[in-house]
């Protein structure tokens, strides 16, 4: 036992999700989760029996599907009596709303909630309890860790820094009780911007689809969709795109040179994740924070912050 | 007290413009009976739909204070209160004594007509377009009556209360960039349809509503109909069901878009989480069959590579045995419970 764990509080503890793209194309955010949550001294134990969330696509096959799937992921972090923590809105989004559900069903339905347990029993895997919270890092910073206590955190302040939130369709909708924003004019992204020294930049797209969804089979549609928030965005001057949603990255950043060609127009607008503008404001390196490895170089954006 | 109307304002061919607006209000007031009152004691060119006053019409639909709703189901206070909360979230603050400001425009992914009266001949359209009727021979008189028991009757209620006030349509994100979509309205209509014990065309609507462009692969799952529906119609959970019973009848040869929820599952199977290699070369390129499709990765997959984001190794989750047998346990159950 060392003293810096004992340090940290419990609420600063977290059954941390880790989802399938920061496993993957975006490791680049599990990287960047990881060095942040270092320096904050937020402890995430990693559930290592934890499997893909469906992002939405189980539901299509059955609500028993998605529901009993993410009881499980549920459950691991009720093992540990932690709240879980994501860091994609569409994990999020998809297990808030299974512990939401099933949390009512608790109490209104507890034959549904039954047979969900049963098929996890039967599995050999631990029933739901309805015990804990799921969140996202945006929530646990904003709530838990608190926006005073990273300002004071923060070493290099992003002054000057034009950032537009995307926020991802699941974090802002997917749930029916969100503990920070309203679904249509949120706000917890921007005000994690001015606590890191940053500037908001307010724009329609920030609360839309980023395409990602339709991407593999309505490919121009998909872009076009991201096309459009892109070159919103760049117009009411934005520097960066900041988005808690691994899935937005990848359509936005790893396929932006595509939409650029799609649009006809050169876009070259930095895609970061949420750690990432985090990090650089307490000082963390860009190479630490995976900032070598995004499709849309960051070296000019780093420049402007003389980095 | 006083509140100010933003309003947008525009003639069929003309820029749009805000116009303001102050009223002397209660709290009570709706959003519609403020736009009455404009209208009659201060500028009678405002054009505006209305009809009902209570939720029953659907011809209200605007948006107000940015999402789409209607204007007689939300009020003064309502509103207030919503924007006092964001004002909080923002860290702003009190408004320091100024008057409140309510913005009104009109519904959106519809032509202009005048002010806040859109063309919802496109909306209609799309509606017609799913047939939602109940079929020919479930129209046929029978010798006594349409015979239905509670139980398929309480399946339509959702769906039945669609007002058809245009809300979802104008959020619509797939709307938006793809005109051939029908929209959530539409296939929510859809689902009820299907829904429906009389209707005996199901085959052949599921087969119509599997259109990848028209129907319903179409919606890029942005819940905002889900968000902005004022009768809980739920859109998209209606749009879901009907994914289910197409998926349940086709495998992952059927289409691109079939064959991405497939595979997607398979590979949960398989390793707990998504390898995302496989996911693209399996979905996209039908594990290499379609050459067009593999050929559409290359520009990705080189930017991805050059990036140093191309994942060169795959761990699986210590769950995935788990994770596979309560999968095949819900699928078999599943299976039991929908002869097709």
């Amino acid at each position: 036992m060392t003293g810096q764990t004992q340090a940290i509080p419990q609420s600063l503890r977290y059954a941390y999700f880790p989802g399938c793209v920061a496993q993957g194309a975006c490791r680049e955010l599990y990287q960047s989760t990881a060095a942040l949550t270092t320096v904050l001294g937020i402890e995430l134990v990693e559930l290592k029996k934890a499997t893909c969330c469906g992002s939405g696509t189980y539901k299509e096959d059955s609500q028993l599907l998605e529901d009993t799937v993410n009881a499980r992921n549920i459950a691991l972090a009720e093992g540990l009596n932690l709240p879980l923590l994501t860091h994609c809105s569409t994990c999020q989004g998809v297990i808030g709303h299974v512990d939401e559900r099933l949390k009512e069903a608790k109490v209104k339905q507890p034959e549904y909630l039954g047979q969900v347990n049963e098929f996890l029993t039967q599995q050999g895997c631990s029933p739901y309890q309805g015990t804990t919270e799921v969140k996202h890092l945006l929530w646990a910073l904003v709530g838990d860790y608190g926006l005073e206590t990273l300002k004071a955190k923060v070493t290099r302040p992003l002054t000057g820094l034009n950032c537009a939130a995307f926020y991802g369709c699941y974090l802002l909708r997917a749930q029916k009780y969100l503990p920070f924003d309203d679904p249509h004019q949120p706000e917890s992204m921007e005000n994690l911007f001015r606590a890191v020294g940053a500037s908001p930049v307010y724009y329609r797209g920030r609360t839309q689809c980023c395409g990602w969804p339709l991407s593999s089979y309505a490919t121009e549609q998909a872009f076009q969709m991201a096309g459009g928030h892109l070159q919103e965005a760049i117009a009411q001057g934005a520097d960066c795109l900041v988005t808690p949603c691994p899935l937005c990255h990848l359509n936005l950043d790893s396929r932006q040179p595509e939409i650029a060609k799609f649009l006809g127009q050169s876009l070259n607008i930095p895609i970061l994740h949420l750690p990432q503008l985090v990090g650089l404001a307490v000082g963390i390196a860009p190479q630490a924070l995976g900032l070598n490895r995004h499709v849309v170089k960051t070296r000019v954006f780093l420049e402007k912050l003389g980095l | 007290m006083q509140v100010n109307f933003k309003i947008l304002r525009q003639s069929q061919n003309g820029a749009p413009r805000v116009q303001n607006y102050t009223l002397e209000v209660t709290p009570a007031t709706t959003i519609l009976d403020c736009l009455n009152r404009i209208k009659w004691e201060q500028d009678g060119t405002l054009a505006f739909r209305k009809n009902c006053r209570n939720t029953i019409c659907g011809s209200c639909g605007m948006r107000i204070n940015g999402r789409s709703a209607l204007a007689c189901k939300e009020n003064i206070a309502g509103e207030l209160g919503r924007l006092e909360k964001i004002r909080e979230q923002s860290g702003e603050g009190e408004t320091g004594g100024n008057v409140p400001e309510m913005t009104i425009a009109p519904l959106g992914n519809l032509p202009i007509i005048k002010d806040l009266i859109v063309d919802m001949q496109p909306f209609w359209d799309n509606l017609e377009a799913v047939e939602p009727y109940i079929s020919t021979a479930g129209r046929a008189i029978p010798e006594r009556e349409f015979l239905q028991s509670p139980e398929e009757r309480a399946k339509l209620d959702q769906m039945g209360n669609c007002i058809m006030c245009g809300s979802c349509y104008s959020e619509c994100n797939a709307r938006a960039v793809n005109p051939e979509f029908v929209g959530p309205h539409a296939l929510a209509k859809a689902h009820r349809a299907i829904a429906d014990s009389r209707d005996n065309q199901l085959e052949s609507r599921l087969e119509q509503y599997n259109d990848p462009k028209t129907g319903v692969w179409g919606c890029t799952r942005c819940y905002l109909c889900n968000e902005v529906c004022p009768m809980e119609v739920a859109p998209m959970d209606q749009i879901g069901k009907i994914k289910g019973e197409i998926l349940a009848r086709h495998d992952a040869q059927a289409s691109r878009p079939i064959r991405h929820r497939k595979v997607l599952i398979d590979l949960v199977k398989q390793g707990g989480w998504i390898d995302e290699r496989q996911f693209a070369l399996r979905v996209v390129s039908n594990s290499f069959r379609d050459v067009k499709g593999l050929l559409s990765l290359a520009p990705v997959g080189l930017q991805v590579l050059r990036a140093r984001k191309m994942p060169l190794t795959f761990d699986p989750s210590e769950g995935t045995a788990e994770v596979r047998s309560l999968i095949e346990a819900v699928q078999a159950h599943q299976a039991d419970q929908k002869p097709s």
